[in-house]
């Protein structure tokens, strides 16, 4: 891949000369958008922690700070790491990337934990993590290493479908792994990479048409096969099909699956303007709101700080999110320009899915809302994107 | 699943849709830019550095625009939730955290007019404990154990939810005062256990007057049904108290007939729970507001008197012969103003094997033919014929109609042939009364006399229904509107109804013939009456005329006790009618025949009655039924210058009434003047 080789060269030495530069300065070092963005999330997302952590025994305060931690540490490493090399190594990060999937499965490492076998005991450590994390970070930078060969412009189908094709193999090993929100996640990331390098709209118009016509037929087949066998678990889950149902309509059963999401629109509405203020909300307190401090995380934040707080909340991510589209606009090297989309891909599929779950926007899944939700893997991870584009803002920067 | 074929046919268009636009826009080779100003730059022109930049520029608007779209989205739809629907959540979210449970509230007490209590709370503790204790399965053995239950019982006692979730649910009732002393001087031991004041009905009396008073059971499924319907027909919007599954509500009787006054209004409390229900604490609390006490006008001497008078009557029945006799009524009424001062009815039921739920062994009991059907009120829902009882309204009839004249007589040898030999009627006494009069045929009970009259008024042109008309003017035939449940109106016939009754028959058996008058006359035959209709009518000869609706009431008591709050004679007129006797001489001939009842007819019951101190007037009857021993009546009012009390007692197939009842009768005047009969009883006087 002799042009993807020349774009790391003239980078690197770009870098050299900016970092050789007497008018190297902060903000060339550090893209402030995103520190502020990032900085701030962390700060909110800590005070909403510890709001949960005086009633809910599960949201450990010391945890979060641990993860918040090791989550710098991880930053900092990865703002001094160049990782331009990773653009050449697209066959082996796809195969660590499978390695992680599959982690989980791997007697010794295994960890159970909410009847999802995701998680693996770090040796030495001890502490538990969930690889599909890192997986998704992963496929986002083979994917920009696909993507970058073909310099913004896909010319044949066969080339397109070779991009589809790859982004399957790690869509499909998560949800055969059982995580259906970290594969809807990799996917949405994975498709913002491929449109970006140049796809044609008819094409990817056709590839959502296949995929919407395959969903129906499985729900079709599933209803019909359910009418036959009369399990009720044939193809989907009992209760993946109990939330979708739930999502269509919340009023239909809330004693179930329905409960959460009632639950979580109670928090969310009675928030008000202020909201309840800091130790008041009474739907996380008394147990009525489930998950207060991991994937409900939102609708405790919006109990508590009302519909202000949800607005500084929304207005950091934005932040975070236009300064990520800022740096990728700015960046000389393609390969890092698809690497941000991707980020901003899986924030903007996270965010809008965990946010419009409690709200009723979306049906519910189990993913973390970034940088806010308690668990330290997610920290970690979201902690080493920062990193990563920190680095790029550092190197690859055209000012 | 419905929603799901939703989901698959809403797909299934999309695909259309998109499948559709791919065919519109065909020959378009447009790549994913939507780069208008770049677009068509030569892609050569795409190549390295800075220039790459620009190609991108259009996607990173698409882009940009996505990450906005979204948090536009979102910011809608917080905006909806928490700034125009806040309201609704927050009420949602408060009906989440506090739930209600009621406390019940004492029933009202039943007092007779003197103020003894005849159906009266009595305080029960209850040890009781929230649901959520059944987790403690240490603390609930340790309950157990200071109970003296199974620690089974005790847990099934924890976990049943009959009295709804958040309620405290009872675990024992009856619990020894000691027991409970235990349990409140180890409170730490025993947190989570609460004791609680209940009441439940107690009767002091036992089975005395457990007709009028009537029982208590949990509410049932058709009534709260009723009250659902009024409430939502919004006619009885104004009444205060709901009832919940589980009420104990009044269910025959006074209980049942004052439900309103009696039933206390249950106190709320507020408690706010925890998401699985536990609960954490108390927020605000009505106390349960007590039940109105009600005065009864039973005299608990005279209703006393009544019952024993009617089983010595029944006694005396037995004796005489007649096994069957077993069931029965009495019923002594203030002439005055329509207070009944005793009501008897046999066989009589124990209303506190009603408390807490009967037993469905004894309600099949209580129900059925063998053991004489207890529940029921003879007084009140028993319909009976009248017998000879009704000769003083048939001689009204006579005498205002003009069919039988005070001066008129008919000689009576014992078998009458007024409607023709084959149609030959015995009078009682077959050795016949000799020539009498309208007052000689009361006082003697002649049966010619107003068969004579009957026949007349069969064949009279212009009131061939006279004798009816007199019936119904002294309130027969119609309901006496007495405040008891369950009255019945016994039955007046006349031609229509039998027309009626009988139209299965043929118009030939149908037809009202001279002898259905005959029989009507003296009280046989299809007429029926309620005791308590005759009582009242008696009390309107008392009384020249002017009969009172006899009730059971007599005030509600005022929730502080300092007196009545309600009076039921205020409560306007409780005149029932006035029977509008054309003229004294009518009134006093028939008085003065029902005197000779009494001091005429037979020795043996004037011995019974000289040793009173107040004159008496009244009359029996012996009613005749095939197959069956005859019933006896007698009727009496006292003191006949000045009325005050009338008796009426009935026994089913008791015999002869001047034998039998008259001794009921008898034994509550001697109660009422202090007098009693020290005359030996005597079953041979067959007089009717």
């Amino acid at each position: 891949m002799p042009p993807a080789k020349g774009a790391a060269a003239s980078s690197l030495k770009h870098v050299n000369k900016k970092l050789s530069s007497s008018r190297s300065t902060f903000r060339q070092q550090v893209h402030l958008g995103v520190l502020i963005a990032w900085i701030g999330l962390i700060a909110f997302g800590t005070v909403i922690i510890w709001s949960a952590s005086l009633t809910n025994p599960e949201a450990s305060f010391s945890r979060h700070l641990l993860g918040i931690g090791l989550g710098a540490c991880a930053a900092i490493v990865m703002w001094n790491l160049n990782l331009s090399n990773l653009a050449n190594l697209s066959s082996v990060l796809m195969a660590v990337d499978i390695v992680l999937i599959f982690l989980p499965f791997v007697p010794g490492l295994s960890v159970t934990a909410k009847g999802m076998t995701g998680w693996i005991k770090i040796p030495l450590i001890g502490l538990n993590f969930q690889p599909v994390e890192l997986v998704k970070i992963v496929t986002i930078f083979y994917m920009s290493a696909l993507g970058a060969q073909y310099h913004g412009s896909i010319d044949s189908v066969k080339e397109y479908l070779k991009l589809c094709g790859m982004l399957a193999v790690p869509f499909i090993c998560v949800i055969i792994q059982g995580d259906l929100g970290s594969s809807l996640v990799i996917f949405v990331s994975g498709a913002i990479i491929i449109m970006m390098s140049g796809a044609r709209k008819e094409w990817v118009l056709a590839t959502l048409a296949i995929i919407i016509g395959l969903v129906s037929l499985i729900l079709a087949t599933d209803s019909i096969v359910d009418g036959i066998v009369g399990d009720g678990n044939s193809l989907i889950q009992d209760y993946q099909m109990n939330r979708l149902l739930v999502f269509l309509d919340p009023e239909a059963d809330t004693s179930r699956a329905g409960y959460n999401l009632q639950q979580s629109l109670i928090a969310v509405g009675s928030g008000g303007f202020f909201g309840k203020g800091l130790g008041n909300a009474t739907q996380s307190a008394a147990g009525f709101l489930p998950e207060s401090h991991t994937d409900f995380v939102f609708a405790l934040l919006s109990e508590t700080f009302g519909f202000a707080g949800a607005f500084v909340l929304l207005a950091l991510f934005a932040l975070l999110m236009f300064s990520t589209i800022r740096v990728a606009i700015k960046c000389d090297s393609l390969f890092y320009k698809l690497v941000c989309v991707g980020f901003v891909g899986m924030w903007l599929f996270q965010i809008f899915e965990n946010i419009g779950m409690c709200i009723g926007l979306m049906p519910i899944t189990g993913i973390p809302l970034p940088f806010i939700s308690f668990g330290s893997s997610s920290m970690i991870v979201q902690c080493l994107v920062i990193g990563i584009i920190q680095s790029i803002w550092r190197r690859h920067a055209a000012q | 699943m419905s929603a799901q074929l939703l989901v698959v046919i809403a797909g299934l268009i999309l695909v259309a849709a998109i499948v559709g636009s791919l065919i519109f826009m065909r020959g378009y080779s447009g790549r994913f830019t939507f780069d208008t100003k770049n677009g068509t730059r030569p892609r050569a022109a795409e190549g390295e550095g800075n220039t790459q930049g620009l190609a991108y520029k259009g996607r990173f608007t698409l882009l940009s625009a996505g990450v906005a779209a979204m948090f536009t989205t979102l910011l809608v739809k917080l905006w909806s939730m928490q700034m125009v629907s806040s309201d609704h959540y927050d009420e949602l979210a408060v009906q989440n955290q506090t739930r209600t449970v009621t406390t019940s509230a004492p029933r009202g007490r039943i007092l007779d007019r003197n103020g003894n209590e005849l159906v009266r709370n009595r305080a029960s503790l209850a040890v009781t404990a929230y649901r959520d204790l059944r987790e403690d399965t240490v603390l609930v053995r340790h309950i157990a154990n200071v109970l003296g239950m199974p620690y089974i019982a005790v847990m099934r006692n924890i976990q049943d939810n009959t009295e709804g979730a958040q309620a405290r649910h009872t675990i024992a009732t009856d619990v020894r005062r000691s027991t409970v002393a235990y349990i409140q001087e180890h409170a730490g031991e025993f947190s989570g256990v609460y004791i609680e004041d209940r009441t439940e009905r107690e009767y002091p009396y036992g089975t005395l007057a457990c007709h009028v008073l009537g029982y208590t059971g949990t509410v049932t499924q058709e009534q709260l049904q009723t009250q659902q319907e009024l409430i939502d027909s919004g006619e009885d919007s104004a009444s205060s108290i709901v009832y919940q599954s589980g009420d104990i509500v009044g269910q025959a009787g006074v209980e049942s007939q004052y439900e309103n006054l009696l039933q206390g209004i249950r106190g709320e409390q507020t408690v706010t729970v925890d998401s699985v229900g536990n609960v954490t604490g108390q927020v605000g609390e009505v106390p349960p507001r007590p039940g109105t006490d009600i005065k009864l006008t039973l005299d608990l001497t005279i209703q006393r008197a009544c019952e024993e008078g009617l089983a010595y009557a029944i006694n005396i029945s037995q004796q005489a012969g007649y096994a069957n006799a077993r069931n029965g009524a009495c019923v002594c009424m203030d002439c005055t103003n329509g207070e009944i001062l005793g009501l008897a009815s046999a066989p009589v039921f124990d209303p506190s094997a009603f408390v807490g739920g009967i037993s469905s062994d004894l309600w099949s009991e209580l129900n059925s033919e063998e053991s004489g059907n207890p529940l029921l009120n003879r007084v009140v829902s028993g319909q009976y014929m009248s017998a000879s009882t009704i000769k003083p309204f048939s001689a009204f009839a006579g005498l205002e109609y003009g069919i039988y004249p005070a001066t008129r007589t008919t000689t009576c040898t014992g078998w009458w042939t007024g409607n023709g030999e084959a149609y030959g009627k015995w009078c009682w006494n077959h050795s016949g009364h000799g020539t009498l009069n309208l007052q000689g045929g009361i006082t003697w009970s002649c049966d010619p006399v107003f068969y004579d009259m009957g026949k007349d008024f069969y064949y009279d042109k212009d009131n061939p229904e006279g004798l009816q008309e007199m019936f119904r003017r002294w309130g027969l035939g119609s309901k006496t509107g007495v405040d008891l449940p369950a009255e019945a109106s016994g039955r007046v016939p006349d031609a229509a109804w039998k027309n009626e009754h009988f139209s299965d028959y043929s118009a030939e058996d149908r037809a009202w013939n001279p002898g259905d008058m005959t029989n009507i006359v003296i009280g046989q035959g299809d007429i029926l009456v309620t005791p308590l209709q005759m009582a009242t009518a008696y009390a309107g000869i008392a009384m020249g005329g002017l009969e009172q609706t006899p009730h059971i009431l007599l005030s509600a008591v005022s929730r502080d006790g300092s007196g009545d709050a309600y009076l039921y004679n205020e409560t306007g007129s409780k005149e029932r009618l006035t029977a509008s006797i054309n003229s004294d001489d009518d009134l006093s001939l028939v008085k003065a025949g029902l005197r000779g009842v009494i001091y005429e007819e037979s020795p043996s019951c004037a011995a019974h009655f000289n040793n009173l101190s107040v004159k008496v007037e009244g009359k029996s009857g012996t009613g005749e039924r095939s197959n069956e021993d005859p019933y006896a009546w007698f009727i009496v009012y006292a003191p006949a210058d000045d009325p005050k009390y009338v008796i009426a007692c009935l026994l089913e197939e008791g015999g002869f009434g001047a034998s039998t009842a008259m001794y009921a009768t008898r034994q509550v005047l001697g109660v009422i003047y202090n007098e009693p009969d020290n005359v030996p009883v005597t079953t041979t006087d067959q007089t009717r």
